[in-house]
Parts: C-alpha cells; structure tokens; sequence
C-alpha cells in the first residue's frame, strides 16, 4: 500500500517537477545556445564556433570580470567584519532589542536598491547632504565622495548588510552557551574561545552570508553605475552592453556563463560543507 | 499523505480548468480591441494614451517604455512581434535594421503623407529616412533634438563651446572636468566626431587606431560616466562637472524647465562631415508586422498627429522635446515663453542645420568593440 502511495505521490508531482524543470533550466540553457554561437546572430540555427569565449581575454573582459570578483570579495571581507560583533549581540546579548534591529533592517529592504542608492548620491555628492551643509554652515567646500571604487564597495556593503547580518545571527544563535562556558572554565582565553569555539560552531552562518554577499556582489550593477560612475565597468554592466548596444547575443551570452559558472561553483563548493539541515533548526 | 483517486482526479481537473483559462484562446480572437506599443517614455504617459482610450472605449491599450532603441528591438528580435503594433525608436533603426528584417511593415500612404506638408521646414519635404529604400512610407517623424554636448554656460560660454566644438573634450584644461553619458551608440558617432572622422562611412585600420586614441583620450578624462541623464544634470548644477559628452535638448530640458537654465545642449559651429558636426536624432513610429494586426495602430498613428496629443507627447514626463508638428501653428501655439526655452527653440533651426541625421555607423561593431576596451580603462 505504501509503495502505491509513494507511485502515486510520485506521478502526480511529476508535471510539476517538469514545469519547475523547465522554467529554472530552459533559459539558462538558451543563453548556454546562444553562448557557443558565431558572434551578432540573433537565432540558435548556427553552427557553433565558440569565439565568444575568446575574446573575454583577446578584449579584456577578464579585466571587467576580475573587477567585479574583487568587489564583491572585499565587501564581504568588510561585511563580516561590521556584521559579526552586532550579530554576535543580537543572537547572544540584546534580546528584545534585535527584534527591533531585525525589523529596521528588514524594513529597508521595502525600498527599491536603486531609490535607496540614489540616497546616499545626494548625500554624498558635492553640493548634498554633507558638503552642502558643511559649506553653508562653516565654509568648508570639498569634492564628492562619489565616482571611485572605495564608494562601490561602501554601496555593495550597504545593500547587501541584511544579507551577511541574518545568517551570522542564526549561526551564533547555533553555537551553545555552555561549550563557551566550558571553554572559558578550562582556562580558554577570549581569544581562543574566539577562534577555537565561536568560529567554528558558527561556520554555517558565516558561509552562508559569505555566499550570498559574494554571489550578490559579483552580479551587482547598480552600484558601480550609480555611486561609482562607471570609475569601473563590473561584469554585469559588460553584459548589458553585449545584448544592448553591442547587439552580440552571444558575446553576451558567454560572459554570462563565464559568471555563471565560477559563482556556481564557488556556492556548490560552499554548500556542500555546511550542514544546512542543522541551520534551518531541522534534526535529521 | 494518502492521495485517494478522488482527490487525485479533482487535482487533475482544477489543473485541466486553469489550462482552458489561460491566454490561449484570446489568440484565437479579434485584435481590433487592442492596441500595444512599444516607445520610448513619452507615448506611455497618461495624457498621450488617456484620450485615445476614451476616444476607443473598450479597446485595451497598453504602451511599454523602453530604455534604448536596441533594447526595444531585441524585443521584437525574441519574437514579440505577435505582442506589439507600434514600435517608437530613432530615425536609422527603421530603415537598416528593422524594415529589411521584416520586423515593421509599411504604412498607408494615402492616409499618412498629408501630415507631411504641416511640417516644420526641415520634415516637410518629406523626411527622407521615414522611407525604405524601396519608397514605401516605414514611420512618422515627431520628436527629434539635436544630441551633441551640454555645458553649464556659467563655466564654459555658448559661444565658446560652439566654437572649439569636440575639440573641447581634448583641452587639458577641461581634464577631469566632464562627465561622460553612456549612451554607447552616439558617444561612438561622436568620437568619431572628436577625432575628425566620419562615422557613417567604412574605417580602415588607420582609422580605427585614430578611433582608439580619440576615445581613450576622452575617457581618461572623464570624472563620471553614467547613463542617467538626472544624475549627469545634477552633477552639472552642483559643480562637479563643467560639461558633458554626448547630450542635447533631450537631456538638458528637464534642467531648463526647472529653471536651470545655465545648462545648455550645444551644437558645433563646424565638423568634420559635410562642415557639420552636430548630430540629430529623429524618432519614427512605426507599424510591428504583428501576424495579427490591429486596425488601432494606425488611428493610433494618426491621433498623435493632433495638436494637443502632439504637446502633450513634446512635454511628457521626464524629457521635453521639439516636434516636427510645430511648423502648424496650431502645434505652436500650445507652448508658452519657458516651454519654448527649455527646449532652445531659440537657436534650434541653426542647431539642426548644423546637425547630421543619426544614420547607421558603418564600422559600429569594431568601433563598439575598441570603443568598449577603450571604457574599461
């Protein structure tokens, strides 16, 4: 009778699975088509010559790639450093306060990035929020704060806090108070039960918020575009450019991959050494 | 979970129900109560499309803007041509691209080719480039403007800045002093501009390699680069550029009309093509050759035509332009003082005189690949 259940559970899910199947997995595969195309053409019926993937070195893309690579891992390096003492209290110290951060958090997440973005334009720009008011009150004129990297960065470690912030609390939240009471009772220094208890216990947070920062940061557009002024051209925007203006389906579609593939690998690595099941509270 | 056979067939049939419901048998019905089009913003506003509804009640009429005219055309590249009647975007595109694909088809002559005569000067001869090749009529001039620079005159004189023309962008003294609008297309036109080439016509290496120098040598001294002309304004009035590449009364109006009206759209006094070196842009609407056409898109066609409608698409939201429609009187009578100055009516039957009609670059695909190296720095 089980068997014939589980037949039966199996069959009716099938339709489903095929539509999820299809939905997920045909669009990337037209753009992995399109990616192995003879460049500027505009239907699959070609045969494949693989020269897109070609240029990402002959042309430089490697450069726009290595950009965005770089941005991505120096905002997560940064939001880990900003995120970990504050989630460390709102999983440990705060209580009834980290509702209230978690609902601040949360609530700028309601807001479109690009609006949010354009916020900290007019703060930072020469004649806004700061230089403005600065100027008028005490005469102090400066340039902006805007169009250079550092300001990229500050934009990918804005947007993505949430992001790093709520995976590092459910991963100290795992780490339990007696083994770093138990540390500190055999003579363990705050450092050691640093390293030795609170990292390691932690660690499927911190992979998780790593991961989805980095695979955020390394696809992110708007901030290069917005803050940055284009002072770096990050993958993401060469890719618009391909399908855009370039009118290169498959200059365009190959770069994606390239994307694709070394952030997909980077998160299967990651996934695969966190116990997921234990960070989603689920007992196996 | 058990799943019984009854609950299994009702599964089934709530499944088979919603399949019935879907889309698939409007395709099967009329399409004269239904009118898409795709535009940049402007036809999309309430004031365009809000008549034309109640002058078509019943009727479904949706419009999309898009963010470039490549980005529209790889629309209908990816098949929604079943999905559009009307396509919206810049003189060349109709004639080299999406005419000889068979993307848009030709429009009744009879019908359209008397609104030529209550033309400004420079339309009503007829438009050479609303025609194909082959003479049929592919779309219907209304908003143009010249697209060259724009300075902040408080910094940089009128005068001045027509005078030294491109060249400007080349001045040490202007390093790190403009921001560049990355509208891809017509900074690659007006590279081509800067380094006294022609666009239009084929590059040898020689040419490509002086390509190359112009544009790196723009870039390098850029301070900005965006491709949102409010943000390129604003760093324009705050001071911390004194000019932009790649700009006009497309991008300098809304600033204008906001009072600001140091910004200003410059056109070149001399260039290297036929002595001009401003460029203008023309936009033509023209008809999708949907497989399952709406008679709406025509009436559409000509209900912009319309003194009101054609201001109200000349002042929509976001940017204010000069319409071919303006050389009726009755067009031109819709503009006040501040309207007229936002868009430089002033000086732009010279501009345009000075301005070369947005065409097709002939080497665009290598120009757009050195172009690109050249932006990546």
């Amino acid at each position: 009778m089980e068997r014939s259940d589980r037949k039966i559970g199996f069959l009716s899910a099938v339709p489903i699975t095929v539509i999820l199947m299809l939905s997920f997995t045909a669009p990337l595969l037209v753009v992995l088509l399109f990616s192995v195309m003879p460049p500027k053409v505009f239907t699959l019926a070609h045969v494949p010559d693989f020269s897109s993937y070609g240029v990402l070195f002959s042309q430089g893309y490697y450069r726009s790639l290595l950009w965005s690579l770089g941005t991505a891992l120096a905002a997560t390096v940064l939001l880990f450093l900003i995120c970990w003492p504050l989630a460390f209290a709102m999983a440990k110290v705060f209580k009834g306060f980290t509702l209230f951060i978690t609902v601040a958090v949360v609530i700028t997440l309601f807001v479109s990035e690009n609006i949010r973005l354009f916020g900290w334009v007019l703060t930072l720009m020469k004649g806004g929020l700061i230089e403005g008011h600065l100027r008028a009150w005490v005469g102090w004129s400066f340039e902006g704060a805007l169009y250079n990297v550092p300001v990229i960065i500050f934009g990918l470690v804005y947007v993505y806090f949430p992001f790093m912030l709520f995976p590092l609390v459910q991963g100290i939240s795992m780490v339990p108070d007696d083994a770093r009471q138990a540390a500190a009772d055999l003579g363990a220094t705050r450092r050691q039960i640093f390293w030795e208890v609170d990292l390691p216990l932690s660690a499927p947070g911190i992979v998780i918020g790593s991961l989805l920062t980095f695979v955020l940061g390394a696809g992110a557009l708007a901030e290069s575009k917005l803050l940055g002024g284009q002072a770096v051209i990050v993958i993401a925007d060469e890719i618009e450019t391909a399908f855009t203006y370039g009118q290169n389906w498959p200059l365009g579609s190959a770069l994606s991959i390239i994307l694709i593939i070394i952030i997909g690998s980077l998160a299967v690595f990651g996934v695969s050494r966190v116990d997921l099941d234990k960070i989603m509270g689920r007992r196996r | 979970m058990k799943l019984t056979r009854r609950q299994f067939n009702k599964t089934a049939a709530a499944t088979v129900g919603l399949a019935a419901m879907s889309p698939l048998h409007r395709a099967l019905a009329d399409r004269n109560d239904q009118m898409n089009i795709l535009c940049w913003e402007g036809y999309n506003s309430d004031e365009v499309l809000g008549p034309f509804r109640d002058a078509n009640a019943g009727a479904t009429v949706r419009a999309e803007s898009g963010t470039s005219d490549p980005d529209m055309i790889n629309k209908l590249r990816a098949g929604e041509v079943n999905v559009w009647d009307l396509i919206n975007v810049n003189q060349p595109w109709a004639s080299a691209q999406l005419y000889p694909e068979k993307l848009i088809k030709p429009l009744n002559k009879d019908r359209f080719m008397p609104y030529f005569e209550r033309m400004l000067p420079e339309f009503s001869g007829p438009y050479p480039l609303a025609f194909a090749d082959d003479g049929e009529l592919i779309g219907m001039p209304q908003r143009y403007g010249p697209f060259s620079f724009v300075v902040n005159t408080d910094k940089i004189s009128r005068g001045m800045a027509e005078d030294q023309g491109w060249k400007l962008f080349l001045d040490p003294g202007l390093n790190q002093r403009y921001g560049i609008l990355t509208y891809d297309n017509w900074n690659i036109m007006h590279m081509c501009l800067t380094g006294d080439q022609n666009p239009f016509d084929p590059m040898d290496d020689a040419g490509l390699e002086t390509f190359k120098g112009t544009a790196e040598a723009v870039f390098a001294g850029a301070k900005l680069l965006t491709d949102d002309l409010v943000a390129m304004n604003t760093a324009l009035i705050n001071g911390e550029i004194d000019a932009y590449f790649t700009g006009g009364t497309y991008t300098a109006s809304p600033a204008r009309l906001d009072g600001a009206t140091n910004i200003r759209g410059i056109t070149p006094n001399s260039g290297p093509v036929d002595g001009k070196g401003g460029v203008v842009w023309i936009e033509l609407t023209s008809a999708v050759n949907n497989p399952d056409p709406s008679i709406l898109a025509e009436d559409f066609l000509e209900f912009v035509q319309d003194p009101e409608i054609c201001k109200a698409v000349s002042f929509a939201e976001g940017t204010y332009n000069p319409v071919s429609q303006m050389g009726d009187s009755k067009v031109f009578a819709q503009y006040d003082e501040d309207e007229l100055d936002a868009i430089q009516w002033d000086s732009l039957g010279e501009e345009m005189a000075r301005s070369l009609d947005y065409q097709v670059v002939a080497s665009y695909d290598k120009l757009n690949e050195i172009y690109n190296a050249a932006k990546r720095g």
